[in-house]
């Protein structure tokens, strides 16, 4: 037993020692420019045998937090690489003049300065603000429409059920030039006909907007569709049967019965749809590309239906500014931060209640 | 038992990973400036190249082929376009420590993305051979120009001839108007559905406007060496007002004959399928609607009589007798350890077997002065015609800010053509934009 042990020991001991030599070692080779094609395989068996040397480290006392540690390990590195890093990284690069490929000046807060100047910038963080009130309403309103129908005693009504979540699954991109197609070459047809006008409802910034709208509600007015269903059909029977003879309308089981009981799925499709509004970009960059020309502030803007993540990407790379597009990013960030910790803090309380 | 099977799957495992890591970083080692392995005999070398010309992506791939054939060196073609953003691309081919040996940039403002990174080639051959290379602001040769593309006014020469009119006395606004009025009075007889093919939608085909006929402004008419309005412009977005406004009422012009189905919401195929098919006597786009002509509407191409074409000058001033020509972008080597391999291959492309293909296949218009194949593209003829007779001016336009064609101009020429805008309005609009889109 006790040899075991300390067989253990120095087993674990060697990886542990090995393991940190051949990290530390491969990513000084990695820094200095080695060319050594053997740094890379170096770092991992290095970070394997420090992680093995843990799980073979004998002691009863710290076991346990080991044993937490290392099944938790995978997660926060993952979490670390994908996330924090880049974020810590972003904030960094927004305050450069970095280009994407090299970075000459830190900059300060320049480019927050710039931002805010650029009239473009704003009308573009204004516009998105509009297209988020308009789409949490709409989509709600629609979802909540088709869900009721899809829960009444209608023939076929998984069929229509399927259908209504259909253009869900379908990609943004792809969605976005099938739409162009119908309005610049369909819609055009009848308009020109009845109106005779010629140009596209997509060549107008209003129009355009509306358009964007539409094709964003039949996008996810299907999956919202989806989540008020499930809400609606997990009202207990017995309540709605005594609403009925009890005498109350169908409208007034709707308001007093139906929609109160479903009040926590309501708060979860009025974020979900604001969040996903907010990040709105590939309909917005396959049917309009953010064109559109629009008077604002005094200046005439070319950006008319160009929303915050497409002005983020465009800025970027379209106009090659990609530390002004890391500072836009980081406003953008905040924005959806503060959101989101709205509605924790919205969703917590109403757990609460319940 | 168990813990045995955990410990050799962890280890199956962990092999795996490091059998990732040890391909990809034999790419990372690429990067840097000493890898002796990589260099050490050529015929295992193998180069990427970043083609910006996706629909020569066969052709290359010949080249390539043909390459590897002589010399035992392999080359990667790696085909990007249709709306991918290839700067964006490299950039994060960079940061990835995959860079491509040889790719493809668009003009200044992409060269300088790569500032330090390039190979100057000053010293090659071909150099001499040719005057469309692009040298930087320190003399350095970081472009290899691989054909010459050339922006006028494209005409159906059938069209023109039945029309009575003489393309050669084209030169000047008022000869141009009065050819459109004297075509649009026979359109029917023509079987036209318009005189000109102009298409002004913004969010697809803002290179057309923005870039494009733009660029006449900035060069239409003048000689070679002359950067007068390209250089105004890129001194915070100042625009030449009286220019400005002859070129406004040019495009005016082009408004009021264009093909009201297409002149704000169209697309690139209707304008280019609608010319093939003989629906235009004009249309507003370059030399390389030829390839689009003879591949994708070959068929319509074909049932229109595969009628000849030509080009005029955008004349928007008197005695404007001249096309725009250049290299559309150009191909620069990476400073990695292929630099040499690089070199050696762009050599031979300037040479006889390498511009066999890239001209009488890929359908380019050598730059080179010692090549002696024609191309086969409709347009071939009127570019040498033009070359030759010292009737053109260069384009600038690759030149002007990034991003400025797609961001702000191609809507000011959309505006215009929907009316929504004169041509005072286009000229103080966009004297405006091109300020604002300086001034960040």
């Amino acid at each position: 037993m006790n040899e075991n042990t300390a067989g253990k020991k120095v087993l674990s001991l060697v990886l542990l020692v090995g393991g940190l030599a051949g990290l530390i070692g491969a990513l000084a080779m990695d820094f200095s420019h080695s060319p050594v094609a053997f740094r890379g395989p170096l770092l991992i068996i290095g970070a394997v045998a420090i992680l093995a040397g843990l799980y073979f480290y004998p002691t009863l006392e710290h076991h346990r937090s080991i044993i937490n540690f290392l099944f938790v390990f995978p997660l926060l590195f993952t979490f670390a690489v994908t996330v924090l890093i880049p974020l810590g990284l972003g904030i960094f690069y927004s305050m450069t003049d970095w280009n994407g490929v090299k970075m000459n000046n830190v900059v300060g807060l320049a480019n927050y300065g710039a931002m805010f100047r650029e009239a473009g910038f704003l009308w573009s963080v204004l516009l998105t603000f509009l297209f988020v009130i308009f789409n949490m309403v709409l989509v709600n309103v629609i979802g909540f429409c088709l869900a009721l129908l899809c829960t009444s005693r209608l023939k076929g009504v998984g069929f229509f059920r399927a259908a209504y979540f259909l253009p869900n699954l379908i990609g943004g991109i792809v969605l976005g030039y099938v739409w162009q197609f119908v309005f610049n070459n369909v819609l055009i047809q009848l308009t020109a006909s009845a109106f005779g006008m010629r140009n596209s409802v997509l060549a107008a910034t209003p129009t355009a907007f509306a358009a964007i709208i539409v094709v964003y509600i039949w996008q996810y007015a299907g999956y919202i569709m989806l989540i008020y269903i499930n809400g609606l059909v997990t009202i207990p029977g017995d309540v709605i049967e005594a609403a009925n003879i009890d005498g109350a309308s169908p409208l007034a089981t709707l308001f007093q019965i139906k929609i109160p009981m479903i009040m926590a799925t309501i708060t979860i499709c009025t974020f979900l749809t604001l969040t996903s509004a907010f990040k709105q970009f590939d309909v917005n960059m396959a049917l309009t590309n953010g064109t559109g020309s629009v008077q604002f502030m005094g200046n005439y803007l070319t950006n008319g239906t160009q929303m915050l993540a497409l002005n983020i990407y465009n800025t970027a790379i379209a106009k090659n500014s990609y530390a002004l597009g890391q500072a836009k990013a980081v406003l953008f960030f905040i924005i959806l931060a503060c959101v989101s910790l709205i509605q924790v803090r919205i969703s917590n309380s109403k757990e609460v209640e319940a | 038992m168990k813990k045995l099977f955990a410990l050799i799957l962890a280890l199956a495992m962990a092999l795996s990973l490091v059998a990732c890591g040890g391909s990809s970083n034999a790419g990372g080692a690429a990067d840097t400036s000493a890898a002796p392995a990589a260099t050490g005999d050529s015929s295992g070398t193998t180069l990427r190249l970043v083609n910006g010309k996706i629909e020569v992506d066969a052709q290359l791939k010949e080249l390539a082929a043909k390459y590897k054939e002589e010399t035992g060196v392999n080359v990667e073609i790696e085909s990007m376009g249709g709306g991918v953003d290839i700067q964006s691309t490299i950039k994060g081919y960079y940061q990835a420590g995959n860079m491509p040996d040889i790719f493809v940039n668009g003009g200044s403002s992409d060269f300088a993305n790569w500032d330090g990174l390039l190979v100057d080639m000053k010293d090659e051959a071909w150099v001499q051979d040719t005057d469309a290379e692009y040298v930087d602001d320190n003399g350095a040769v970081i472009g290899f120009p691989y054909t010459t593309e050339a922006i006028g006014l494209a005409y159906n020469a059938d069209v023109l001839e039945k029309a009575g009119v003489d393309p050669t006395t084209l030169t000047s606004p008022d000869a141009i108007k009065a050819a459109f009025e004297t075509i649009d009075s026979k359109k029917a007889d023509l079987g036209l559905d318009a005189v000109v093919g102009y298409c002004a939608e913004a969010s697809s085909l803002f290179w057309s406007t923005g870039d494009h006929l733009f660029g006449v402004y900035i060069d239409g008419g003048t000689a070679r060496d002359d950067t007068t309005y390209i250089d105004m412009l890129n001194d915070g977005g100042k625009l030449d007002e009286a220019r400005l406004t002859d070129f406004a009422n040019f495009v005016g012009l082009l408004n009021q004959y264009s093909d009201p189905n297409l002149l704000v919401s169209g697309t690139y195929d209707q304008q280019i399928l609608n010319f093939a098919s003989g629906k235009y006597a004009f249309v507003t786009q370059g030399s390389w609607i030829g390839a689009t002509m003879t591949a994708d509407d070959a068929d319509a191409y074909a049932a229109a009589g595969n009628f000849k074409v030509g080009m005029v000058p955008y004349a928007f001033q008197d005695g404007m007798d001249t096309i725009m020509t250049n290299s559309p972008s150009w191909w620069a080597v990476y400073d990695g350890p292929n630099a040499d391999a690089a070199k050696a291959f762009l050599q031979w492309c300037s040479g006889e077997e390498g511009q066999d293909i890239l001209v009488n296949k890929a359908g380019f218009i050598s730059p080179f002065t010692s090549c002696e194949f024609i191309a086969s593209d409709p347009f071939a003829q009127t570019i040498a015609d033009y070359v030759a007779a010292g009737k053109t001016s260069p384009w600038h336009w690759l030149n002007k800010k990034q991003g400025i064609a797609q961001n702000y101009l191609g809507q000011v020429f959309n505006d215009y053509a929907a009316g929504k805008l004169d041509a005072a309005g286009f000229v103080s609009t966009m004297e405006q934009v091109c300020q604002a889109a300086y001034a960040n």
